[in-house]
Order: structure tokens, then sequence, then C-alpha cells
């Protein structure tokens, strides 16, 4: 049982999702290095809290109550059932746009391959017959933004970033899922983007051996005039085997989208 | 003989036909205001259940008056009464009423061209003179909104088609715009690089559209700074309290003195003051 090792020491990478038991009394912590989450089971009530962390990697533990944080912003669950509990990361609850950290153009004609890591959010249920949702909590604090003109435009979450050509530069995390990004310009213009609004609502999490993924994605720019083509690629990414389905999307979205971009076209990709 | 008794031998004197009668127009009155009723529920929690409140409103409204006249027009005919000499009458009163009622006619027409134009809606947030307050409820006559300290007004639709009211939650997103002064000599770059900071750390304040920083004008006591920032509509109180604190925090951290007027009196021969 996963519960097992989180009693023999800390967990690490990845394995910070597996499923726990929390016995009554007892604290677990999760952290990664931009936030941390305690939880703890008294009585029927799960308690939870979430706390900015400047720790270096990915772990989760138990960890002596006397070492619980006293702060008032602690968040009570009721919760009759005693079951263990799983936490899944789950991608963002808005859109997220992605602002390269250096303009891009891509040249007509041109397909590139881009690697985008999204920052997840910790959602704790309970792991009985209904998997009830305790909470959820976003890992990363992103800034808010908006994106498309001020009256038709849409709330999304901003995150400055890198766009990646390649796995190497990436490290892996617990707390960041890679969208495997593959960008075609159809078009006879050059494609600058500037910044690049993904609905990760519409997006589910695959768990590897190292990292998290999200669904593959393929846009297809036609120009600055038609509609651009984006397809969710159902199945899980190939460029980590053994990955399995961590979080469905919030929001499941056809195959093929193109109704999204329309009103998005000076920004060039509404993904 | 008591009252119970009084009553039962007026009833008794009452020939079988007025009986029937009173009856049917017992009956007409309460089935027809009950359907009257149920419809107006229905419509507005099932036929328009995802319109807005507004719509939803409006048809309640049209129900209702609409099957009151009906249910009347039904009970004046079982009594006997000739609508259409009614109706004449009604006009001749019509005439004399409209006269002596015109503000009201005024408002009804106001409250027409409101509802048609849609300015606003209910629940909407809007600024009508020195009155700022929710929406709840438009009708044929005056619109009724909630201030934020809890106070109840009414607003007559004549006022407000010939006023200028701002809708403050029509859009999605808004700019507060903050104005301040910086005491001269400070180093206005250090001031719009601080205050760019102050905004990028606020998690209410937008990244796009992207914070204004503007140096508006030389004044007596400093440079006057415009600082607009963008942020969701309901994250208004939000975002004016954080900003507020983190700006005086900030200035006071950063050594930037605010601007404020000062008067140097120098008196001839002496020191100055």
């Amino acid at each position: 049982m996963p519960s097992d090792k989180l009693k023999r020491g800390a967990r690490t990478g990845v394995a910070v999702w597996d499923e726990v038991e929390i016995p009554q009394r007892r604290c677990a912590l999760w952290r990664f290095s931009p936030r941390s989450i305690w939880v703890e089971r008294v009585a029927n009530e799960w308690h939870a809290l979430a706390l900015p962390d400047g720790g270096g990697r990915d772990e989760a533990a138990f960890v002596d109550r006397t070492q619980k944080p006293e702060s008032s912003q602690w968040r009570h669950y009721l919760h009759t059932v005693n079951a263990p509990v799983r936490p899944t990361p789950v991608l963002p609850d808005r859109p997220v746009v992605v602002r390269p950290d250096r303009a891009l153009t891509l040249l007509p004609g041109e397909t590139a391959q881009f690697f985008v890591e999204i920052p997840v959010w910790f959602r704790l249920s309970c792991a009985d017959d209904r998997r009830t949702r305790i909470f959820e909590e976003p890992i990363c604090m992103l800034s808010q933004t908006w994106f498309g003109d001020p009256i038709t435009g849409e709330l999304c979450y901003g995150l400055a970033t890198r766009l990646h050509q390649g796995l190497d530069s990436i490290e892996p995390s617990a707390h960041l899922a890679v969208c495997p990004l593959a960008i075609t310009n159809d078009s006879e213009t050059d494609l600058a983007f500037e910044k690049i609004c993904m609905h990760v609502e519409n997006l589910s999490v695959f768990r590897g051996p190292r990292r998290l993924w999200t669904n593959r994605l393929n846009v297809v720019f036609k120009g600055p005039e038609q509609a651009t083509q984006i397809e969710i690629v159902r199945e899980a990414p190939e460029f980590e085997q053994g990955l399995a389905l961590a979080a469905a999307a919030r929001q499941p979205s056809a195959g093929w989208n193109i109704r999204r971009t329309f009103g998005m076209l000076r920004s060039f990709a509404d993904i | 003989m008591n009252i119970f008794q009084q009553i039962a031998a007026w009833f008794h004197s009452l020939s079988p036909q007025v009986l029937t009668k009173g009856l049917v127009v017992v009956l007409t009155i309460v089935l027809g205001l009950f359907f009257v009723r149920l419809l107006a529920v229905l419509t507005q929690r099932y036929i328009m259940k995802k319109s807005t409140p507004q719509r939803q409103m409006i048809a309640r409204k049209a129900i209702s008056y609409t099957g009151f006249i009906l249910v009347l027009m039904a009970v004046l005919g079982e009594l006997g009464v000739k609508l259409t000499a009614l109706l004449g009458a009604a006009g001749i009163v019509g005439i004399a009423v409209g006269f002596a009622s015109q503000t009201s006619v005024s408002n009804i027409i106001s409250g027409l061209f409101l509802i048609s134009e849609k300015p606003f809606a209910v629940g909407d947030v809007i600024r009508i003179g020195g009155t700022t307050g929710i929406i709840q409820s438009i009708d044929l006559l005056s619109i009724k909104i909630r201030t934020f300290d809890n106070l109840f007004v009414r607003i007559p639709n004549e006022k407000i088609l010939s006023s200028e009211v701002t809708n403050i939650t029509r859009f999605p997103i808004r700019r507060m715009d903050i104005t301040l002064q910086v005491a001269h000599g400070q180093d206005l770059e250090r001031v719009h690089a601080l205050l760019a900071e102050i905004a990028r750390d606020n998690p209410w304040s937008l990244d796009e559209p992207e914070p204004v920083v503007v140096f508006t004008e030389f004044k007596e006591g400093g440079v006057e700074v415009l600082f607009g920032l963008w942020f969701a509509k309901t994250d208004f109180l939000n975002l004016k309290n954080s900003i507020m604190k983190s700006i005086t925090s900030r200035f006071q951290a950063e050594g930037i003195r605010f601007g404020s007027a000062r008067r140097i009196l120098t008196i001839e021969g002496g020191e100055e003051a």
C-alpha cells in the first residue's frame, strides 16, 4: 500500500500523488516548492491549510501534530466516511494565458513542437465509492489576466514561462504538468505569438513514472482571418512510457475545436 | 339572534339563482387567480429558467396583469355587466384620468423605453445622481435599487430616462484609477517602477490590460500620478483595500514621500518659517 510508504518516510516526485490513509489525529503534509498543504483528520472532520513554502523538492510525509502551524486559515470539512484519501493533480479551473519568455515567430509552412509546463492544483478526494471531493487548492498562485477585448474576452490565469522545444530542459516536477503543443503555421503569413490562451479545463492530467502530462495539442494556424484548428489528442502523450490517467478534464471537449478561436484571431492562437 | 344566525337567515332569503351566481363568481376569482399565479410561477421557474432575472420578472408581470384583467372581465361578465358599455365609459373616464395622471403615464412610457433599450438589468450595479446600488426590479413606473448601505431607493422611470446613468457592472472588467501625488524632487523612474511592481504583486490586479502609470501634472504639492489598474468587476473592494495599503507601505519602505501643499513664509529680515 502506498500509505505504508508514507509511514516509512517521505515520498518524493510524482509518488506524492499516491493514495494515503491518514489516521485519526495524524497530520499529513504535502510540500511543493511554491506552497505546502497540511491535512489532518480529527473525528469526522478534515482540517486543511495551504501555506506558501520555499522548500526545494516536492514531497509528502506525516508530521508530528506539534509542528502543525497555528493559523486562522485552517478550513474544516465535515465528512463522516473513514477511508483513505487520494490527492490528485488537476489543471486550473480557468484558461491559462502563457506568455513565452521570448517572442517567437513561426515562419509559413513550419511546424514546431513545444512543451509547456502548467502548474497543477491539489485536489483531495476520499477514496470511497463516491470519490467525494474534499477540497481543491492551487499549488502555484498564478496572476489574473484578461484575454481578448475588454467586452467579450475572458478571465484567465497568467503564466510567464518558457516554451521548451525538448524535454531535456524540463526538470521533472510533481506540481507541473507538461503539455505537448505542436503548432503548424499553415498560412502565408508569419505567426508571431506573444501569448497563447490555453483552455486547460478541456485537458486531462496523466501521471508517468517521472512527470505529469496533459493531452497532446495539435494547433494549425490557417491565417489571421481564419479560424485556428485545435486538436486535443485523447490518448496519453507518447513522450513517456507507462502513463495513466490521473484526473479527467474538468470540461471534456470534442477532438477538434474550431469555435473557440473565432474571437481571438488578433491574439493569433487560442488553445 | 347572533351574527351567525343572521348570516344564515340572509343566505336563506336569497334566491337559488343569486346563490349559484355568487358561487360561480367566487370560484372564478379563486381559481382564476390561482391559475394566473401558477402560470406565472411555472413560466419563471421552468420555461424561462435560463433567462435573465429581468426577463423572468417582465414575463411574470405580463402574465399576472393579463390574467388579472381576464379574471376581472370574466367576473363582470358573470355579474351581467355589459363590457361594451363599460369600455365606452372607461374611455371617457380614461381621458379624465389621463389628464390627471400625466406623470404616471410619462413614467409608464419611460419604463417601456427602459425595458426595450436595456441600459441595465436586474442585478446590475448602477450610479444615478448621487445614488449607487444594485437594481432589485424594473417596473413600469419606477426602478427599485438597494444601496450598499442597505437602503431601498425608488427612482421614477421618467427621471432615469432624463438623467445620466452609469452601469458599473455592464462589462466584465474595469479600471480603477487612483490619483496620488509624490513630493517634488523624488525619483520618478523609481516611482514608476515601484507602482508597476505593486500592481504585479497584487493578486486582484490583472496583468492584461496592463496597469497604467501616467505623470499627469506638476502641482503645488508635488507631481500628480494617475495609477490605473484593471480588475474583474467582482474584485473591487479586495483590490481597493489591498492596493491602498500596498502603496502606503511600499512608499514608506522605499522612502518615497507623498506630496502635500506647503507654504513657505519668509519674514523680511528674519528666517524662513
